[in-house]
């Protein structure tokens, strides 16, 4: 009998193609569901994409299915992106917060998002205010571009350091 | 609600083929900007932009692919041009002139974030998860048409003087993206597509003017005419015709290639 913490131990080790973090810790995994039959299971595993356009949802969907399938007992992976509920930042996890920031990443703290003008159901919020910069703390900062290496991050310049570091758009 | 009536079906396809194809064919042009941006940052915003636009367009080939029972690629390289719903002014190529993309940006990404919105509540639920997902994303594309259209605009007298010379050649063609698909008020009575009409031109023309008065620009805008017959029944410019016949050249070749 296969249980729902043995699956997500396994989702811990995988990490996310494009963040220092596990896909657990970045709060991609939505629902985990276990058909068991006979000692023969199939495992249905919900994901929340964090961008639409992201290119590592194939390569995550990939490892999923070869590491959840290695499990003893398992027969058959489904992995589904599903966008109810949407990704935030808000579902990433302290450790995963602590974890990002030892790599220059910074994170909007947790909280509804800003509701936009004539956006139902709220936006990204870009005009952040003192966004800390993770290797000095000043808040000295300013945004410098918001396109970054992902979809999911943008570029700010900390002029106490000098040093330029991402933080994620909060969504 | 997951399933469409059968007498919806087609108003409905056509509708969400007009909203993908507004941002396959804009994602094509925001793509011919990487390696030439005029700096890296714009370089790589217009990549990125290029990214989302495709992708959100590939979502909703796939949602109405599940609908007509037709794949993602098929529905995006397959049609003959007079199957596309896309509105003229994404079609138009900019002449890599800087001031003309960063306007387009700005007359389209607004009308889309309206657009979506909208659609966010749609009774098709799936669509309404959809569109919900893509308004969030959208909103960066409004903000950074925006920084853009000020900084230029209230910029040095040569920065003014393009900016004004591209808006007031693209302003012309922007109202044709309200044109409705047929059976667009089917749609809407039926909560498909709700407030389609409800002062959506209004709201967005108001939304224009508030940044390019920012900017100190001139824009002379007039509501759509009521009747119409352009991008949202088939109708095309050249430049459709001759990015289709470029982007779909492979896919021409050996329609049923697997990548």
């Amino acid at each position: 009998m296969i249980g729902i913490e043995a699956i997500m131990d396994v989702l811990r080790t995988i990490p996310d193609p494009e963040m220092p973090i596990s896909i657990v810790d970045l709060g991609l995994v939505e629902n985990v569901r276990i058909d068991d039959a006979n000692g023969q299971a199939t495992i249905w595993i919900d994901i929340l994409p964090t961008f639409v356009g992201c290119p590592a949802l194939e390569m995550i969907a990939a490892s999923i299915t070869e590491k959840v399938s290695a499990v003893d007992g398992v027969r058959r992976t489904n992995v589904r992106f599903i966008n109810d509920p949407a990704w935030s930042v808000d579902r990433i996890s302290s450790q995963g917060r602590a974890s990002l920031k030892t790599h220059g990443v910074t994170v909007p703290a947790s909280g509804a998002t800003l509701p936009v003008p004539g956006h139902e159901g709220g936006g990204v919020q870009l005009r952040v205010s003192a966004v800390k910069c993770p290797f000095c703390d000043s808040d000295q900062t300013t945004l410098e571009s918001m396109f970054g290496p992902t979809r999911c991050r943008m570029i700010f310049y900390c002029s106490a350091c000098r040093n330029t570091f991402e933080h994620m758009k909060k969504v | 609600m997951t399933s469409i009536r059968q007498d919806l079906k087609e108003p409905f396809a056509d509708l969400l083929l007009s909203v993908a194809d507004d941002k396959f064919i804009l994602g094509h042009r925001n793509s011919d900007w990487t390696g030439l941006a005029p700096m890296l940052e714009e370089d790589i915003a217009f990549s990125s932009l290029a990214q989302d636009e495709i992708a959100h367009a590939k979502a909703l080939y796939e949602l109405i692919g599940g609908l007509l029972g037709r794949s993602a690629d098929e529905l995006a390289f397959g049609r003959a041009l007079e199957g596309y719903r896309c509105a003229t002014i994404v079609e138009l190529p900019d002449e890599f002139d800087w001031a003309t993309a960063i306007c387009r940006q700005l007359l389209c990404n607004r009308f889309d974030a309206l657009r979506l919105a909208r659609l966010a509540r749609s009774t098709h639920k799936p669509l309404a998860d959809l569109a919900s997902r893509l308004a969030a994303e959208q909103r960066i594309h409004v903000e950074h048409a925006d920084s853009w259209i000020v900084r230029l605009g209230a910029g040095t007298e040569d920065s003014r003087r393009r900016m004004q010379r591209a808006l007031d050649a693209l302003a012309p063609e922007a109202p044709m993206l309200f044109e409705p698909v047929d059976g667009q008020e089917r749609l809407e009575s039926a909560g498909l597509y709700p407030l389609a009409a409800t002062d959506m031109f209004q709201e967005w023309s108001e939304s224009i003017a508030a940044v390019t008065g920012k900017a100190g620009l001139r824009l002379t805008i007039q509501p759509p005419a009521a009747q119409t017959n352009g991008g949202r029944h088939g109708r095309h410019s050249k430049h459709l015709a001759e990015l289709l016949d470029e982007m779909c050249e492979v896919y021409r070749l050996e329609p049923n290639a697997a990548w």
